[in-house]
């Protein structure tokens, strides 16, 4: 899943990891909000849940760290099998160090976009599920 | 201009000479009167007064002591103290404890209490000129950290973008479909890139807060030699750091002198070295750091040596900004380091740095 208020990234990343084949469905959403509504309806489906959210930063109304805070709410076991790679063009030493210190954040992956960075995170998470 | 009169708070429990101070003031401040500290705490609670006479022999609490009880909840009002004996234990007590601006014996002159609550008076415009001066100083500061922050953002994000783009073009095969222009579209993009985060490290920098970190110089290196050397898988990095006591500094600014130094050294290679090679010693003592970054690479003219620390200085067949090295010396700067630099062209260059352990 990626969450995302530009477009044009939600574009150029979806089709990054189409190409990087390392996922089979891109969920794609303009804002935290509309995650959070999309963990809502599928919440009785679990095979609905995405297995990575790639979660931006700086987003109108709700940002990413917002996010985070009804993310670490939901139950173990959804957590478990969906967890959170921030992406974000930041710079800020405020942002970097509070997405590093966050537990429930894999890591802080930079745009653009590395295929290559994705894959390392992709290899050291999802060795059973790939 | 005409302002309000200087309110004035006189604390004695001799009513005689609460009326002989009305008497003799009341034309030129705006005064009022308590007969003990408690009384006189009360006035405090319903005005700002902006000087504070107290007599120090009070039965239940003396002058000194109420100026104390006083110092954390009313800092503000300059404080004199009157005494009728010269008492060195109270005065001594007064300058130490009390935060007293002046001291007067009893019987006071009328000149000179006068003078003597004009320049408590000046001090307190003082106080609270530089007060607002400091606050309004921290506005335009934070104003100035939230333009950073949206430069940071605003600025970059559809930069990044466009090089996601690129990348995109790149993985999909295209990067050669248009000639060239892909690659100048990249290239552009990539500078304008380095010209923002450059600006930011510059911005930061200027910023006076140092951290003080724990800081592992092993570990430093090999994250920046990995940031950088992606550029250029080529370069051999020869690392030679002793570490044997910790070190104490500033982590952002040693990050960027270092990663500066160290991509300089990647980036200005000769073209047809076949054994690139870059040089870092780190020898940490109890009183600082010792380091040196040594390159085979492209030199630097004598004639430029002066001249590469200063802003926008770049030469004609490089590639640089400019902003580089100006940055290093003013990050060393801050943190009171020292920088040197050596080098013959078409040999290689050293740039050595000393910092301070704040250990």
């Amino acid at each position: 899943m990626l969450i995302d208020d530009n477009i044009i990234d939600l574009k150029i990343n979806s089709k990054i990891i189409q190409i990087s084949k390392l996922f089979d469905e891109i969920i794609q959403c303009q804002s935290a909000e509309e995650a959070i509504s999309y963990f809502t309806i599928h919440s009785k489906e679990l095979d609905k849940l995405p297995n990575l959210i790639l979660l931006d930063i700086q987003m109108p109304e709700m940002d990413g760290f917002e996010f985070l805070d009804s993310y670490k709410l939901l139950p173990d076991e959804w957590r478990t099998r969906c967890q959170v790679v921030m992406l974000s063009s930041t710079l800020d030493f405020g942002d970097i160090r509070k997405a590093e210190a966050n537990p429930y954040v894999l890591k802080l992956l930079k745009k653009p976009l590395i295929p290559t960075e994705l894959a390392a995170v992709f290899r050291a998470n999802f060795t059973i599920t790939a | 201009m005409t302002r309000s009169p200087v309110k004035v708070l006189y604390i004695d429990d001799e009513e005689n000479n609460l009326l002989a101070f009305k008497a003799s003031f009341r034309r030129q401040y705006e005064i009022y009167t308590a007969n003990s500290a408690a009384e006189g705490l009360k006035v405090l609670e319903n005005l700002q007064v902006e000087v504070i006479i107290a007599d120090q022999k009070m039965p239940l609490t003396t002058g000194v002591e109420f100026f104390k009880s006083i110092s954390d909840t009313y800092p503000d009002p300059v404080r004199i103290l009157l005494t009728g004996y010269t008492d060195i234990s109270a005065l001594a007590d007064a300058i130490n404890h009390g935060d007293i601006y002046r001291y007067i014996t009893k019987p006071w002159n009328d000149l000179e209490l006068h003078n003597s609550i004009k320049n408590a008076h000046d001090a307190y415009r003082a106080k609270i000129d530089l007060r607002n001066k400091v606050k309004e100083l921290e506005k335009t500061n934070d104003e100035l950290n939230r333009f950073i922050y949206s430069i940071s953002h605003e600025l970059r994000a559809p930069l990044v973008s466009v090089i996601g783009i690129v990348n995109l073009v790149k993985m999909e095969g295209l990067y050669h479909s248009s000639g060239e222009y892909w690659e100048l579209i990249e290239s552009c993009s990539n500078k304008l890139d380095y010209y923002i985060q450059k600006t930011l490290q510059y911005y930061k920098n200027n910023k006076n807060l140092s951290d003080r970190s724990d800081i592992n110089f092993k570990k430093l290196v090999d994250e920046i030699i990995d940031l950088y050397s992606y550029t250029d898988r080529d370069t051999q990095f020869n690392l030679n750091i002793n570490q044997p006591h910790p070190f104490i500094g500033d982590a952002f600014r040693l990050e960027v002198i270092l990663g500066n130094l160290i991509s300089n050294a990647i980036k200005y290679q000769k073209d047809t070295e076949v054994h690139k090679i870059v040089d870092i010693n780190i020898d940490v003592n109890l009183y600082s750091a010792e380091i040196s970054i040594t390159d085979n690479g492209l030199g630097i003219l004598n004639e430029h040596l002066e001249k590469i620390f200063t802003q926008f200085f770049k030469t004609k067949n490089n590639k640089g900004s400019g902003l580089g090295l100006f940055i290093v010396k003013e990050a060393l700067n801050k943190i009171n380091g020292k920088i040197s630099v050596k080098s013959s062209l078409n040999q290689g260059t050293t740039f050595k740095i000393t910092i301070p352990n704040a250990n």
